[in-house]
C-alpha cells in the first residue's frame, strides 16, 4: 500500500515546491522571496525522506540531515542582511 | 531491505505519508495565495511541522520496524528542523519588519492622561 | 669520482648555506678547500686524460625528453674545469682578504662556490641539456654575485642587465641545442660532435648555427651584446676578477671550441665569427684606451680578447683553434692578476679612477712590478705569454684566405686592434703607477701579504710561459686543443723566436704605434677627457622601457575592471576551442537512443530553467538574484541526488550555502541595482555569446551521454574495495585514485583564500546597501541560543560525515564545509568579535596545517617504500559509526578538511573585515 501511494506524495510534494517557486518568482517583496525559498529548502527535505522509502535507500539522509541542520542559515543570512544590511558584525 | 511490513503498519505508514504529503501541499498553497508576508508567513509553518513530521514518522516505521538500526536519523533530523525553523521564521519577520513598516505591530494604544 | 668532482662546489655551498656563523675564514676554507680537493681529483685524472682517454659517468635524470647527467671529461672538458678551479683557488684566497668586515663573508662564498659549479658543469656536461642546465646556473649565480652589494643602485642595475643579456642568450641556445638535438637525434656529446657533417648539411643546420652563437655571444660579451660586461664592473674585485677572466665569459668562447667539430667549417660559421669576432676585438680596443675606471678599462680590454678569440675560433683553420685555446689560458692569467691588483689598488687608495691615480709606484712597489708585467703581457711584448698567443694570431690571420678585402682587412684590424690594446697597457701603467702623484681617498700602501700571493703566482706563470713555453705549457695546450678539435692536431711549436717574419714585424708595429698613440694623446690630455661608455646601455634601457610600456598598455586594453569584459574574453575562448571538434558536421550528434524522462527529471528540470530565467531576469536588481540563484542551487543537489549521487548533492547544497552567505557579504559593497548595461549592441552580442556557450555545452554534454564509451567507472567499482580500502567509490577516487589531483585542488582553494587575504586585508568600501543597519548592533537571543545549540550538533555531523566518509557518503571535504557553516552561522548570530575572541581565527595557519597533513601523508606513503600518495589500511569497526578506515588515507582527508574548513572562514573573516573597518572609522 505503501508503494501504492508514494508516487502520488512524491507528486503532491513536487507540487509544493512549484508552489513555493511561484512565490519566488512572483514575490513580490524580498521576504516573499526568502520566504519561498526557506520554504524550497524545507520541502526538499521532505521530498528526500520519500524518496528514499521509495527507493528503500538510506542514501539520502545525510542529504536531508544537512538541509535540517544548516538549511536555515542562508535563510537567517537573507533576513540578517534584510535587517542590518550586512551579514556578520 | 529485508522483511516486508504487516499490513497494518503498511497501511499505517501509507496513511502517515499521505497526511504529510497533504500538509505541505497545503502549507506552500497557502505561501502561494495568501495576501501578504506575514499571512504567508503561516503556510510553510505546517511544513515544517505537520508535513515533514508525518513523513519522518512514517520513515520510522518504515526502516525501523524491518530490522533495521534504531531510526537514529529520522530522530536527528526532527530535532535539527525543529530548532532551527522557528528561529528561521523568527528572523524573516525581524527582517520584514526592518524593511517594511506596514508589518510592524501597531503601537500599544495610548493610556488616557489622566487629568490633575 | 666524477660525480664528486662536480658536487664538491655544491656541496660547500650547502654547507655555507647551512652555517649560520661561519666568518670570513671558515667561509673562504669551505670554498678553497672545495677548490683544491677538486685540483686534486684533476690531478688523479691527469693520467688517463693526458693518455687520450675519455672518462665518462652516466646517471638517468630525465631520460624522457634526453636529459642525462652525464659527465664527459676528455683534454678540452680537463684544461678547462682546470683553469675553472686553479683561478677559483686563488680568487678564494684573494677574497678572503679584500672582502670588508661588514661584508656578510658567508653569502660571498656560497655564491663563489654555486658559481665554480655551474661553470665546472659546463665544461664536465656530456650532454647538451645538462649543459643548458648549468649555463642557466651559472646566469643566476653571476646575477647574485654581480648584484652582492645590493644597496647600491649600479649593483642592482648591471646584475639585471648581466641577467637579462646572458639569460636571454641562454635562451637562444637553448633553442639552438633543442635544433641540434633533433637533427642528431640525442644530446649526447659524442654523438653530436661525431655528426659534424650531418649538421652541416641539415636544412636546420643556419638556425640552429645562428642561435648557439646568439648564447655565446650573449655569454662572451661580443659586440652587440657587449655592454653588459662593463656594467658587471659593479661587483666587488674578486667576482670581476673571476667572471671576466677565467670563467663567465669564457663560457661563451668555451661553447664555440666545445661545439667546434660538430658545427664548425662552413661558411656560415667562417662568416659570422670572423666578423662578429673581428669588430669585438676592434671595438674593445679602441673603447678601452679611452676609460677612466680601472676596472672599465680592463673590462673593454676582456671583451676585446675575447673577440680575438672568437675571431681565431672564426678562422677555423686547426692552427687558429691552437691559437685560441692558447689564448683562452693566457689571457686568464694575465686578466686575472690584472683585475686582482686593480682591486689592490681599489682597496689600498679608495678609488679607481685614472685621473685620481698616479705615482703609486713609490708607495706600493711589488704591486705595482707585478701589474706592469702582467700588463706587458696583455700588451703582447715578448718573454711573456700574450706574446705567444699574439704572434700566433697575428700569424692566422695572414694565412687567412678569403674574399680579397676581407682577407686584406683581417691583418690590418688585427694590427690596429694590437695598437690601441699597447696604449691601454701603457695608460694603465703609467697613469697608476708613473707621473705626478695623484689624490687619492686613503694614502696607499702595499696589501696583506696573503693578498697578493694570488698575483704573485699568476704573474710568475705570465713570465714561466712565456720564457720556457715548451716546457711550462706545450702538453697543457697539446691535451686542451686536441679535445676541441677532437682529432690529430696540425704541426706547430712554441717558440719566442721564429725568425724575422711577418707577425714579428706587425708585432713590432703594435708596438712602436701603441707607445707612440699613448705618448700622443697622454701629452694632449686627450684620454682623460674622452670617456667613451658604450652607447649599448641607453640601447637595452630602451627597450626595457619599450617592453614595459607594451606590457601596460596591453593590460590597460584587456583589464578594465569590467567583469564582463573578462568574462567575454573567457567565454569567445572558450567557444572556439569547445567549437573545433563540432567542426567536423557529419558526427552524428547521438549513437545511442537516449533513456526517457521521467516525470521526475522533467519535473527538476523545470525547476532548474525556472531557477535560472529569474536569476537572467532578476539580474539587476542583485538580492533578488542572489535569492532565486538558491534555486538553482538546490535544483542541481536534487538532480545528484536523484542520480544516486549523494557525495555530489550535500557538497553542492553546502557550497550553495556558503557562497550565499559570502555573497550576501559582497552585496553590502554594491548598489542595490545594478547599472544598465551601456549599449544595445553589446547586450546582443553578450547575449548571442551566452546562449551560444550554454548551447555548445548542452551539445558536448548531451553527445558525451548518448554514445558509448569506454568508462573508468567499472574499474573503480570493482577495485575501490581492495585498492583503496573504500566502500565509497567518491571518496576514494578524491583521496586515492586521484588523489594527485585532490593535493592540486585543495592548494588552488588555499592560494584563492590566501589571495583574498591579501587583497581585502587593507580594503576599505564605502557601504552601498540600502539595508543600512539602524541602531545598535542586534543580538537576537533566540538566533544566539539556537547557534550555540547547533554548533556541538554540527561538530558530531561533521565528525561523523568525516569518519565515515570513506565508505558511505560523506568525507573530509563535506564535513569541512559543515563544521565551516556551522562557525558561520556563530558569527552571523554573535558577531565576528566575538566569535574571534574565542577561537583561534589565524585561518592561514589551518590552512598550512592542512596543506601540510595531505602533503605529509602523501610523502608518508614513501616510507613504506610506495608511490606517492599510496594509501594503505587498517580498519577499526566503531559503535554507531560504522567501519572506519584508519587509513594513510584519513590523513589525507584530514588535509582536505582543514583547507577547506579554515579557507571558508578565511574568506568570511576577511569579508567581515571589511566592514570592520568602515566601524572603526
Amino acid at each position: 500500500m505503501t508503494a501504492a501511494v508514494l508516487p502520488w506524495v512524491l507528486a503532491m510534494l513536487g507540487a509544493a515546491i512549484f508552489l513555493a517557486l511561484y512565490r519566488l518568482v512572483r514575490g513580490p517583496g524580498l521576504p516573499d522571496r526568502i520566504l519561498a525559498l526557506d520554504t524550497l529548502y524545507v520541502v526538499t527535505t521532505a521530498l528526500l525522506i520519500a524518496l528514499g522509502i521509495w527507493l528503500d535507500s538510506g542514501v539520502y539522509f545525510e542529504a536531508a540531515m544537512i538541509i535540517a541542520l544548516l538549511g536555515f542559515v542562508g535563510t537567517v543570512a537573507f533576513a540578517r542582511y534584510l535587517e542590518r544590511g550586512d551579514v556578520v558584525e | 531491505m529485508s522483511a516486508p511490513l504487516p499490513p497494518l503498519v503498511d497501511a499505517v505508514v501509507a496513511a502517515l505519508l499521505v497526511f504529510g504529503g497533504a500538509f505541505a501541499l497545503v502549507g506552500a498553497f497557502g505561501l502561494a495565495k495568501l495576501g501578504d508576508f506575514l499571512k504567508r508567513l503561516h503556510g510553510p509553518t505546517k511544513v515544517t511541522t505537520l508535513g515533514i513530521g508525518s513523513i519522518l514518522v512514517a520513515s520510522m516505521l518504515w526502516f525501523g520496524l524491518r530490522g533495521g538500526a534504531p531510526p537514529a536519523h529520522e530522530l536527528l533530523i526532527t530535532l535539527f528542523v525543529f530548532i532551527t525553523a522557528p528561529v528561521a521564521a523568527h528572523m524573516m519577520v525581524k527582517g520584514a519588519m526592518a524593511i517594511d513598516d506596514s508589518t510592524k505591530p501597531p503601537p500599544p494604544p495610548e493610556r488616557p492622561h489622566d487629568a490633575g | 669520482m666524477l660525480f664528486a668532482l662536480i658536487a664538491l662546489p655544491f656541496a660547500a655551498a650547502l654547507a655555507l648555506m647551512l652555517a649560520p656563523r661561519a666568518g670570513r675564514n671558515l667561509s673562504a676554507w669551505t670554498v678553497g678547500l672545495a677548490a683544491l680537493a677538486g685540483l686534486a681529483i684533476l690531478f688523479v685524472l691527469a693520467p688517463a686524460v693526458f693518455g687520450g682517454e675519455v672518462l665518462r659517468a652516466r646517471a638517468p635524470w630525465i631520460e624522457a625528453i634526453g636529459l642525462e647527467f652525464f659527465i664527459r671529461i676528455d683534454g678540452w672538458a680537463w684544461l678547462f674545469a682546470f683553469l675553472v678551479l686553479g683561478i677559483g683557488a686563488l680568487i678564494v684566497l684573494y677574497a678572503r682578504w679584500y672582502l670588508a668586515p661588514e661584508d656578510p663573508p658567508r653569502r660571498f662564498f656560497a655564491y663563489l662556490a654555486l658559481f665554480m659549479g655551474a661553470m665546472l658543469g659546463i665544461t664536465l656536461a656530456g650532454n647538451l641539456l645538462l649543459l643548458i642546465v648549468f649555463w642557466e646556473l651559472t646566469s643566476i649565480s653571476s646575477f647574485l654575485l654581480i648584484g652582492f652589494w645590493g644597496r647600491r643602485h649600479e649593483a642592482r642595475a648591471g646584475a639585471r642587465m648581466a641577467l637579462a643579456v646572458t639569460g636571454g642568450g641562454g635562451l637562444a641556445l637553448l633553442a639552438g641545442v633543442l635544433v641540434i638535438g633533433h637533427i642528431v637525434g640525442s644530446y649526447d656529446l659524442d654523438l653530436v660532435l661525431a655528426s659534424g657533417e650531418l649538421i652541416r648539411s641539415h636544412p636546420l643546420y643556419v638556425p640552429a648555427l645562428v642561435l648557439v652563437l646568439l648564447g655565446a655571444f650573449a655569454k662572451s660579451a661580443q659586440f652587440p651584446f657587449h655592454f653588459w660586461l662593463p656594467h658587471a664592473m659593479a661587483a666587488p674585485t674578486p667576482v670581476s676578477a673571476y667572471l671576466h677572466s677565467a670563467t663567465m665569459v669564457k663560457a661563451g668562447v668555451f661553447l664555440l671550441a666545445r661545439l667546434h667539430p660538430a658545427l664548425a667549417g662552413s661558411t656560415e660559421w667562417l662568416l659570422i665569427v670572423s666578423a662578429i669576432g673581428l669588430s669585438t676585438l676592434v671595438l674593445g680596443a679602441v673603447a678601452a684606451v679611452f676609460q677612466q675606471d680601472l676596472k672599465g678599462l680592463l673590462a673593454y680590454s676582456t671583451i676585446s680578447h675575447l673577440g680575438l678569440i672568437t675571431l681565431l675560433f672564426g678562422l677555423g683553420s686547426p692552427l687558429a683553434v691552437v691559437a685560441g685555446v692558447f689564448h683562452i689560458l693566457n689571457h686568464a692569467t694575465f686578466k686575472a692578476s690584472l683585475f686582482m691588483a686593480a682591486g689592490i689598488i681599489d682597496h689600498e687608495t679608495g678609488t679607481r679612477d685614472l685621473r685620481r691615480l698616479g705615482g703609486l709606484y713609490a708607495a706600493m712597489p711589488i704591486t705595482g712590478t707585478l701589474a706592469i708585467v702582467a700588463s706587458l703581457a696583455m700588451a703582447g711584448v715578448p718573454l711573456l705569454n700574450g706574446f705567444l698567443s699574439k704572434e700566433m694570431f697575428l700569424a692566422e690571420t695572414l694565412a687567412f684566405e678569403s674574399w680579397p678585402s676581407y682577407q686584406l682587412a683581417v691583418p690590418v684590424l688585427a694590427v690596429f686592434a694590437g695598437i690601441c690594446s699597447v696604449a691601454y697597457s701603457a695608460r694603465f701603467v703609467h697613469e697608476t703607477f708613473f707621473g705626478p702623484k695623484g689624490h687619492p681617498p686613503k694614502t696607499p700602501h702595499e696589501p696583506p701579504r696573503l693578498m697578493r700571493v694570488p698575483v704573485e703566482i699568476l704573474v710568475v706563470l705570465c713570465l714561466a710561459v712565456g720564457i720556457l713555453p715548451n716546457l711550462v705549457v706545450a702538453d697543457l695546450l697539446a691535451l686542451g686543443a686536441g679535445g676541441v678539435l677532437q682529432g690529430p692536431l696540425p704541426d706547430y711549436h712554441l717558440a719566442i723566436w721564429h725568425g724575422f717574419n711577418w707577425p714579428l714585424a706587425m708585432s713590432a708595429i703594435s708596438l712602436a704605434g701603441g707607445l707612440a698613440l699613448y705618448a700622443i694623446l697622454h701629452r694632449r690630455g686627450i684620454a682623460r677627457r674622452i670617456d667613451l661608455l658604450s652607447r649599448g646601455k641607453i640601447a637595452f634601457e630602451g627597450i626595457v622601457a619599450a617592453l614595459i610600456g607594451l606590457a601596460q598598455r596591453v593590460t590597460r586594453t584587456l583589464e578594465t575592471g569590467r567583469i564582463q569584459g573578462y568574462l567575454l574574453w573567457l567565454l569567445a575562448f572558450i567557444l572556439l576551442v569547445g567549437a573545433s571538434p563540432f567542426v567536423d558536421l557529419a558526427a552524428p550528434l547521438s549513437t545511442k537512443p537516449a533513456q526517457p524522462a521521467g516525470p521526475m527529471a522533467v519535473g527538476l528540470w523545470l525547476l532548474i530553467v525556472a531557477g535560472a530565467l529569474t536569476v537572467t531576469v532578476a539580474y539587476r536588481r542583485r538580492l533578488v538574484a542572489v535569492i532565486a540563484m538558491g534555486i538553482v542551487g538546490l535544483g542541481v543537489s536534487l538532480v545528484f541526488a536523484l542520480l544516486s549521487a549523494p557525495d555530489l548533492a550535500l557538497t553542492q547544497l553546502l557550497v550553495d550555502m556558503v557562497t550565499t552567505v559570502l555573497l550576501l557579504m559582497a552585496l553590502r559593497y554594491l548598489p542595490a541595482i545594478s547599472p544598465p548595461e551601456p549599449e544595445r549592441l553589446a547586450r546582443w552580442r553578450d547575449g548571442a555569446i551566452a546562449v551560444a556557450a550554454g548551447l555548445g555545452t548542452t551539445a558536448i554534454v548531451y553527445m558525451v551521454l548518448t554514445r558509448p564509451h569506454p568508462s573508468i567507472a567499472e574499474y573503480i567499482l570493482a577495485t575501490t574495495m581492495s585498492e583503496a580500502g573504500g566502500a565509497n567509490a567518491v571518496n576514494t577516487v578524491i583521496v586515492d585514485y586521484r588523489g594527485f589531483d585532490t593535493l592540486g585542488e585543495i592548494t588552488v582553494f588555499a592560494i584563492a583564500g590566501i589571495v583574498i587575504y591579501a587583497l581585502l586585508d587593507r580594503v576599505r568600501l564605502t557601504a552601498l546597501t540600502p539595508f543600512a543597519a539602524k541602531g545598535p548592533a542586534p543580538h537576537s537571543l533566540l538566533l544566539n541560543l539556537c547557534a550555540q545549540l547547533i554548533l556541538p550538533l554540527a561538530v558530531a555531523v561533521s565528525a561523523y560525515l568525516f569518519l565515515r566518509g570513506h565508505n558511505a557518503p560523506g568525507g573530509g571535504f563535506i564535513a569541512g564545509l559543515v563544521l565551516a557553516i556551522a562557525l558561520i552561522l556563530q558569527y552571523i548570530a554573535a558577531g565576528s568579535e566575538w566569535v574571534d575572541e574565542r577561537l583561534d581565527h589565524d585561518w592561514n595557519r589551518w590552512i598550512g596545517a592542512g596543506l601540510l597533513a595531505a602533503a605529509a601523508t602523501g610523502i608518508g606513503a614513501f616510507a613504506f617504500a610506495h608511490p606517492f600518495l599510496t594509501s594503505s589500511t587498517p580498519h577499526v569497526h566503531l559503535p554507531l559509526v560504522g567501519e572506519i578506515h584508519l587509513a594513510s588515507a584519513m590523513g589525507f582527508d584530514t588535509g582536505v578538511y582543514l583547507v577547506v574548513f579554515a579557507a571558508c572562514l578565511l574568506m568570511l573573516a576577511m569579508l567581515g573585515k571589511v566592514s570592520r573597518w568602515e566601524a572603526r572609522d
